[in-house]
């Protein structure tokens, strides 16, 4: 496999986890446009714990994953007594505050004589744990695809318990929800804080391929583009937003021939898109479509 | 099945928490640009230091992201060559747009590392960024 290949498949991933915790919380009845923000504490979090503090890896994965669920959870609990856009404008807010937060963080440390950690708008570059590991990049995508295959198979196994049926509920009528007993609130905190934890998690992997992140990474159209992939995906299953990730991406990669025009063209395609499939291309009923098609080609099931 | 994808994680996790052996001396990298006639496309030269002196038989791979949009470019990464003075490399960049791009220098050969450099590139060439006043360190 190529580099160029290398990279798109990575970027595919990454963004996955992005997507997929913009589709929690999309599935709570929830519309976030704040998950960068968690991706970011994840980023920096999971980065000077190995570039600073000099911690492995994986265990920084998990402290940065805590850390996520818990800046989350800071976010969400003022915030889930808003409905609809209102919810979506505070939590725009609050990631921009986190922005500008990165902003204003300065500590670094002397490394092998070099300066290392966050540096406000300068960056924060050096987060080589997975260069000094002698990990190659196509190795990096293929822990980065496990990773992703881990949680894919964890969302579905949730969504097969009452757990999952109890989510979908809370999306579609709360009131009907906490009628039936479901602590609505309490509910939707701790998807929230699952959300946060699995966009720290695609951050933290994100700083390690690129050993450097900076506050502008985590702006708004890093929200935008992971609210898009579960809206263009679909609702239906949690490969919705896979499949919305990998048609922005093709569409991206597919439109190079427009050059200077790709991004308006690619702009156009999504909008038609969504005129065509107004709840994405795996909304619930292709979804139910599909499972029928598939046990009937199964007679044995 | 269980038990075998349980091995692999087990393996994976203990092969990732083992620390690996920490880099010698750092390489330091300048880029100097200039526009050819097809749009966005640029010819660059690469500038390798390491402790002062030029840094010659490394391989570059060189790629590029937008800080601004990350992950949401993926221009294609090259092979830097040999340019005619020693720790001078060349490669054409293939940009999508013009404004600030993160630089990506992945090293193979003397030195392993990846080197990001923060150039703002317009009709004119390519221009250190600078921010709060002073350049984007290298």
């Amino acid at each position: 496999m190529d580099d160029y290949a290398v990279g798109v498949l990575t970027n595919i991933g990454l963004f996955g986890f992005l997507a997929i915790s913009a589709y929690l919380l999309l599935l709570a009845g929830e519309m976030s446009f704040g998950q960068q923000a968690f991706f970011g504490v994840g980023a920096y979090s999971g980065g000077m714990l190995t570039a600073m503090g000099g911690w492995p890896l994986p265990l920084a994965v998990v402290a940065a994953m805590l850390l996520g669920a818990l800046a989350a959870l800071m976010v969400a609990l003022p915030t889930l007594r808003l409905r609809g856009l209102y919810f979506a404008m505070a939590t725009l807010a609050a990631a921009e505050m986190a922005r500008i937060g990165f902003e204003l963080l300065h500590w670094q440390v002397e490394l092998e004589g070099e300066q290392t950690g966050p540096d406000g708008t300068q960056g924060f570059r050096g987060i080589r744990w997975v260069l000094e590991n002698g990990i190659e990049p196509g190795a990096y995508l293929a822990i980065i695809w496990l990773v992703l295959a881990m949680v894919v198979g964890v969302v579905i196994a949730l969504e097969r318990t009452r757990l999952g049926a109890t989510l979908r509920g809370v999306g579609e009528d709360p009131e009907l929800a906490a009628a039936l007993g479901v602590d609505v609130t309490r509910f939707k905190l701790g998807v929230a804080a699952a959300a946060g934890a699995l966009a720290a998690l695609g951050g933290v992997l994100y700083a390690h391929h690129n050993t450097y992140v900076e506050p502008r990474n985590f702006d708004i159209m890093l929200g935008v583009h992971s609210l898009a992939y579960a809206l263009i995906g679909g609702l239906g299953t949690v490969f919705g937003p896979l499949l919305g990730v990998l048609v922005d991406i093709g569409l991206l990669e597919g439109s190079r021939v427009f050059q200077g025009y790709r991004m308006i063209v690619f702009g156009g395609l999504v909008a038609l898109l969504l005129v065509f499939r107004p709840r994405g291309l795996l909304d619930e009923r292709t979804v139910i479509w599909l499972r029928r098609r598939l046990s009937s080609l199964t007679p044995w099931r | 099945m269980v038990k075998a994808a349980l091995v692999v994680t087990h393996a994976l996790a203990l092969a990732l928490l083992v620390p690996g052996p920490a880099l010698a001396q750092r390489a330091l990298a300048e880029l100097a640009c200039t526009p050819t006639k097809t749009d966005f496309i640029y010819d660059c030269v690469i500038h390798l230091t390491r402790g002062g002196q030029a840094l010659t038989g490394a391989r570059i791979t060189v790629g590029a992201d937008m800080p601004s949009m990350p992950m949401a470019h993926n221009v294609r990464p090259v092979e830097a060559t040999p340019g005619k003075i020693p720790g001078e490399y060349q490669a054409m960049l293939d940009l999508e747009m013009p404004g600030e791009w993160a630089v990506k220098l992945r090293l193979a050969g003397p030195v392993r590392d990846q080197l990001i450099l923060l150039y703002d590139f317009d009709d004119k060439g390519a221009h250190p960024v600078t921010r709060s006043g002073r350049p984007h360190r290298k």
